[in-house]
């Protein structure tokens, strides 16, 4: 349904997209997260038509993007969606769908489908007088009165609240079952997680990592293994050599290692020095983990906005020692990985 | 055929359809977006408005009289004086037996008469010994002495008038004819005033003949003309005894002159040019509401781009033409509304109409380009009141010379000026007066729907750099490679070169406007100052035209940075700016060119007559080495930076100034 080869965007000698292919099937949901400034609203633009490629070619829904025939198979939902304030929902949504040159009784018949699965009500209120999550439906639901066959959606669950954002992410999911294709953008990992099939990971411009979000966290994320120990083991050429890493928790010791052969090393070495080992731990990598092995900066927003307060690292408190603090810190960056599908 | 016909016409069909609904959004939009006590003090700001100027139409047309009764004036009721004391409507006639001047009267008329005269009651001019007027020794006694003067010299005049036989009533006959100045330089006045003064300076009838049946009453002859007489020989006894200047007193003059308008009859000191007063405050009325229009419309467009608003509108099938065209249309329209209903009220036609509609384009197109280069609402308050401002002394100020000198024409307000007198205007003046501005409305939506895009839409950045990016993006990279000769004649170079040319050609009618400008301004200076001044301005605006699309492309990276680029480049521009030029042999129609300045601005070379047709040839395209030469080395100057596109441009300047002053010379 999409596929884009080799484009690029630079604004003089800035580069916002750097040679990114890839292609979309039709009736996936396709994410592309990043960083902000990391390419993705570009790109998303880029398929829009709305920007036009320095290099490199796209084609949606088997016309060229800048064709304005594409603009008919495509809704796009910016990042923003301020809307004419003036205006009330109903006329609002007709008047773009007779920009597409939709009958009226087939808009009013798709307005009220979407506006009545989006739960949005106050159809004839001014749309200055309606919130933010209201605001960002009826700009969904414009995006659906052509019904087009590709959605582009921006970060559209950004800076609404769990409950909206849950109702827009799982309107993003039905999508894919009625056959649409979509290439949805989002910089919290979470968001593109639960809907997404494909992803790619984008930063400074090029993508960085491509795949399904499993098969990204298993290429770019470790288990880790936590043991606690009621004395420091003794440091021994064998530990060291295992990269493990000691701090005291309380009373007691938590050495981080990352497989079960490092597991014995560090319950032998807690013997030497006359203690034991009292539990052990299993630590899945989280997106986060994943992003910042990827990017070598941790992603922003990582506790706020997510639905369901799942934008927080689960295990990471689990143990009450705070080790979610870890994601905060800046690393040095590591050089970009070439993911492979 | 048929069929590509029909194509055309579906796709035609569907532009108008996609307007006319984005045009109705726009309606709808904009009549929502105004609360009522916004709306209700937006009228009554129009009332105030139209009230005003209601009183000045009404001040001009029906001459009504804010100036009534002003002065009281003793006058007796059996004076010859006392019906056109009676008949002035400054002056209140009091009984001359009561008045005490400074006190009851401002001033006082003294009738003296001949002895054994006026003894059965009444007094006629032959009884009249002497007039003496006193007036109190203040300046409202001053003023009532002034008003009586004016009084008595009207009374004379309409007395004249009524006379049945007019030669005897003005035995002499001036024709005057205004005339612009066209030959000679001198000290005087670059336009206007006559030639010497013998064809009807205004005090001396050098054209004079004796009045052979004329009725005093002609219209004129077209613009400026006028028939006056001489009334001083025997203008009855009003005025004959008046020359007496005694005991303070001061002699009544024989005739008056109105405050405004030409006196086409008098004696020649008070005959003075004319000038179109009422004609102009009417025209100025349709000024008015154009001033409104573009705070909404401006507001409108910068609102599409506050937020990304309008972002959503890209993405539609719709083209950023359609969108602007329907967002403009309502606009539009209630210009063209407006226009037809103040014409209707205040007597002007279809030609003021046709006049009006090119100047609301400018209005529209100006104010488009404003908000698509404004940041912020402050920035686009500024805008408009500038396009405004200018745009209504563009309009404006050429038109007060209506009567004067062909310049006015500059302004499409000078044909509304002539039709409300019910003069007759050509299609070639129409076309010269209107074309330069719709044209230039035409471009000015084309730059603004330049940067009409995502990327240039919402981004914020300073007025002139967009200025710069709406000029770019017309251009495209000029490619380098390949021989020279064949490789001119790649097509992408042709094209890329053509888009130059057609971009700088675009810029004529703005130079047009601003060298017609530079024109009206200057006209009032000697021409000894307003020649030289005028050339290298003139030589600036062109040079400024032919280059700065060069610099956009350069400065924006569409054009490489070499030497062979900017000379390709500066060679298209240069080529592309002569035949433009040569487009606007329209001035000639117009007869502007016969002007002194006007030839010193627009003529190539003038006097050519006689000269064998190689040296014509060579003399017809100088011009053209001129554009071409220049224009490169601005854009050799251009693609090195900001600087050094400076000092080249001045370069440049100087050396277009020398060949304008060797043009005019040779005239």
């Amino acid at each position: 349904m999409i596929e884009a080869s080799g484009l690029r965007k630079t604004y003089g000698d800035f580069a916002a997209v750097v040679d990114s292919d890839f292609a979309v099937d039709d009736g996936e949901v396709f994410g592309i997260v990043g960083p902000n400034g990391a390419g993705k609203t570009t790109t998303l633009k880029i398929l829009a038509g709305l920007v036009e490629p320095t290099d490199g070619e796209v084609t949606v829904a088997g016309f060229d993007a800048s064709d304005p025939e594409m603009r008919r198979h495509l809704g796009f939902l910016p990042e923003e969606s301020p809307l004419y304030e003036e205006m009330t929902a109903l006329s609002y949504l007709r008047f773009f769908a007779d920009l597409y040159d939709v009958p009226r009784e087939v808009a009013d018949e798709r307005i009220e489908a979407a506006l009545d699965r989006l739960e949005l009500d106050h159809r004839e209120r001014r749309l200055g007088d309606v919130s933010k999550g209201m605001k960002r439906k009826v700009a969904i639901a414009r995006s659906l009165v052509n019904d087009p066959d590709v959605l582009v959606y921006d970060e559209p669950a950004s800076g609404l609240d769990p409950v909206t954002t849950n109702s827009v992410l799982a309107f993003t999911r039905e999508l894919r079952e009625t056959g649409k294709t979509v290439v949805f953008s989002a910089h919290n990992l979470y968001h593109v997680e639960s809907v997404c099939d494909r992803v790619v990971v984008m930063n400074e411009g090029r993508i960085v990592a491509r795949g399904s979000v499993d098969g990204i966290r298993e290429r770019h994320g470790e288990t880790t293994y936590r043991v606690f120990t009621d004395v420091e083991p003794t440091a021994t050429p064998g530990l060291d050599e295992l990269d493990a890493t000691t701090e005291e928790v309380g009373d007691r010791f938590r050495t981080t290692v990352p497989s079960m052969d490092a597991v014995a090393a560090v319950r032998e070495a807690a013997g030497d020095a006359g203690g034991e080992v009292v539990d052990i731990r299993s630590r899945e990598p989280s997106l986060e983990d994943v992003f910042l092995d990827i990017v070598g900066r941790p992603m922003p927003g990582r506790y706020t906005g997510d639905p369901g307060g799942d934008g927080t690292d689960a295990e990471s408190d689990a143990d009450g020692d705070g080790d979610g603090d870890e994601s905060e810190t800046e690393t040095a960056r590591p050089a970009a990985t070439e993911a492979t599908e | 055929m048929i069929d590509g016909f029909r194509r055309v016409g579906r796709r035609l069909a569907v532009g108008v359809r996609r307007v006319l609904r984005v045009a109705k959004w726009e309606s709808a939009r904009a009549s929502g977006g105004v609360d009522r006590r916004t709306l209700a003090a937006g009228v009554a700001l129009l009332l105030v408005a139209g009230g005003v100027v209601g009183v000045g139409v009404a001040t001009g047309v029906a001459g009504l009289d804010v100036d009534q009764d002003v002065y009281r004036v003793g006058v007796d009721a059996e004076s010859p004086y006392a019906e056109a004391i009676e008949d002035a409507p400054s002056l209140r006639p009091v009984p001359a037996g009561s008045a005490s001047l400074g006190d009851s009267a401002d001033a006082v008329v003294v009738t003296v008469v001949r002895p054994g005269s006026g003894d059965d009651g009444s007094i006629d001019a032959a009884d009249v010994d002497e007039v003496v007027v006193r007036a109190s020794d203040t300046q409202k006694g001053e003023a009532a002495a002034a008003s009586v003067r004016e009084a008595v010299a009207s009374h004379n005049e309409r007395l004249m008038r009524a006379e049945p036989n007019q030669t005897a009533a003005f035995p002499v006959v001036v024709t005057l004819r205004y005339v612009g100045r066209t030959t000679g330089v001198d000290d005087g006045a670059t336009l206007g005033g006559s030639n010497g003064g013998s064809d009807g300076g205004s005090t001396d009838g050098s054209d004079a003949g004796t009045g052979g049946g004329d009725d005093g009453s002609d219209g004129g002859d077209g613009t400026s003309g006028g028939e006056g007489g001489d009334s001083t020989g025997d203008a009855g006894s009003v005025g004959s005894g008046a020359d007496s200047d005694d005991d303070g007193g001061f002699a009544v003059p024989s005739i008056g002159g109105a405050a405004f308008g030409a006196n086409t009859v008098g004696s020649p000191g008070s005959i003075t040019p004319p000038f179109p007063f009422t004609s102009l405050l009417l025209a100025f009325a349709f000024l008015v509401p154009m001033n409104f229009l573009i705070q909404a419309y401006g507001s409108s467009i910068l609102d599409e781009r506050t937020n990304r608003r309008g972002e959503p509108l890209l993405v539609t099938p719709l083209s950023p033409a359609e969108i602007v065209a329907g967002k403009t249309l309502p606009y539009a329209a209630a210009a063209a509304v407006v226009t037809s209903l103040i014409a209707l009220l205040v007597g002007g036609g279809a030609l003021s109409v046709v006049a009006v509609a090119p100047v609301a384009a400018t209005f529209l197109g100006a104010t488009f380009v404003g908000a698509m280069f404004a940041r912020s609402f402050k920035e686009l308050t500024f805008v408009t009141v500038g396009v405004s401002v200018l745009l209504t002394t563009y309009a404006f100020v050429p038109a007060i010379f209506t009567n004067v000198t062909p310049v006015a024409l500059v302004s499409p307000l000078t044909l509304v000026v002539f039709d409300l007198q019910g003069e007759a205007v050509s299609a070639g003046e129409v076309l010269f007066s209107t074309a330069p501005m719709a044209v230039g409305a035409a471009l000015l939506f084309g730059l603004g729907l330049g940067v009409y895009r995502e990327e240039d839409m919402f981004s914020q950045k300073p007025v002139t750099r967009k200025f710069l990016d709406a000029l770019a993006v017309r251009l495209s990279a000029v490619p380098v490679g390949g021989a020279v000769g064949g490789g001119l004649l790649d097509r992408d170079r042709l094209r890329a070169l053509g888009s130059v040319a057609f971009l700088t050609a675009c810029t004529i009618p703005f130079v047009f406007v601003a060298e017609l400008l530079a024109v009206a301004v200057l006209f009032a200076l000697p021409v000894t100052v307003s020649i030289p001044v005028l050339l290298v301005t003139i030589a600036f605006i062109e040079e400024v035209a032919k280059s700065v699309g060069l610099y956009a492309g350069f400065e924006r990276g569409v054009f490489e940075r070499t030497d062979r680029v900017a000379l390709a480049v500066g060679l298209a521009s240069g080529t592309g700016f002569f035949l433009a030029e040569k487009a606007t042999a329209v001035v000639q129609a117009v007869g502007l060119t016969d002007l002194f300045l006007g030839r010193a601005a627009f003529a190539d070379v003038a006097g050519l007559s006689g000269l064998p047709p190689l040296a014509l040839a060579a003399l017809f395209f100088a011009p053209l080495v001129l554009h071409a030469t220049a224009t490169s080395v601005a854009a050799l100057g251009a693609r090195r930076g900001r600087t050094a596109y400076a000092l080249a441009l001045t370069l440049a300047t100087l050396g277009h100034a020398a060949y304008n002053v060797g043009v005019v010379s040779l005239g």
